[in-house]
């Protein structure tokens, strides 16, 4: 277990993150609320991970092969939430500016999500019944 | 002067506990993944921009869609099965996994190829008023067939013994 300290590191900076979001939607000059269906790509972020790891319980080769599906499709989600503001900027349904809050707060939240499965996840004792 | 870069490291990395060969597969599922999803994001960029049908017809995104498929085919067998060293036989054997490869790379040529012949067919040479629709079913069809190389070249099958 890695301490409290680096719980609530994480948690700070993934409140700095989403702080990042809301402000691109909040702000008065900008005042639309569009740049929120990027929660939709943070929420599922860690799902491929996590099922590649269900599947495959100990290292033999269908679960490095699965791992690194779960790696390529993880990217993708990641690119998509950066792809997403860039596209609504464009089209003009949101502002530059916010879209550039939006993609400040997305590389902190990915790092915050990337910081939870370094600090906790590595760990082989990581069991289901946790959960 | 000569030496001058001589000292300087790329620096070490710590994690010891990962050898090169495996990173090297984590790292070619990262970049087919960032190349083949940047490919889809542009399309849907060029989409968004030019939704009539006289700028962009919609036609054209049959070839994405082919270069897709192909991706999945040629990721979907592995080099183990083509060269017949794999011990489980999958359902078509060996000849069958260098049909199904073969099949899988001439769709995704033809959609490369496609894919140009769309941009100077179809945008270039009618010299239409814009040209970004084109140059984005020519870069998402490139980002698409790369990706799909990257992830099949780029990851070694001996992690998976």
């Amino acid at each position: 277990m890695a301490g409290i300290k680096a719980l609530v590191a994480l948690s700070f900076s993934g409140a700095i993150g989403l702080t990042f979001l809301l402000l691109g939607c909040a702000l008065e000059q900008y005042g639309v609320y569009w740049p929120l269906f990027v929660l939709i790509f943070y929420v599922l972020s860690p799902i491929p991970y996590f099922i590649a790891k269900r599947i495959s319980d100990d290292t033999d080769s269908a679960s490095n092969a699965c791992r690194e599906l779960a790696y390529f499709f993880t990217t993708g989600i990641v690119v998509s939430a950066f792809g997403l503001p860039i596209i609504l900027a464009r089209a003009y349904l949101i502002k530059w500016g916010a879209c550039g809050l939006v993609m400040a707060g997305n590389a902190v939240i990915f790092l915050t999500i990337l910081g939870f499965f370094v600090v906790f996840g590595g760990g082989d004792d990581f069991s289901w019944e946790q959960w | 002067m000569s030496g001058f870069l001589d000292s300087i490291r790329c620096g070490d990395c710590e994690c010891s506990a990962v050898d090169w060969g495996e990173r090297r597969n984590t790292m070619a599922s990262i970049a087919a993944g960032v190349l083949f999803f940047t490919g889809w994001w542009i399309i849907i960029d060029a989409a968004v921009k030019y939704p009539q049908q006289e700028s962009f017809n919609h036609a054209y995104h049959a070839c994405g869609v082919i270069a897709t498929v192909a991706f999945l085919m040629i990721n979907a067998v592995s080099n183990g099965q083509v060269r017949g060293d794999s011990y489980s036989e999958g359902c078509m054997g060996q000849t069958g996994a260098r049909v199904w490869l073969f099949i899988g790379f001439m769709l995704a040529f033809g959609s490369l190829i496609a894919s140009m012949w769309i941009l100077f067919g179809g945008f270039v040479v009618p010299q239409k008023p814009v040209v970004y629709p084109g140059i984005a079913v020519f870069f998402q069809n490139a980002f698409i067939f790369f990706g799909g190389l990257v992830f099949k070249f780029g990851r070694t099958e001996d992690l998976w013994q």
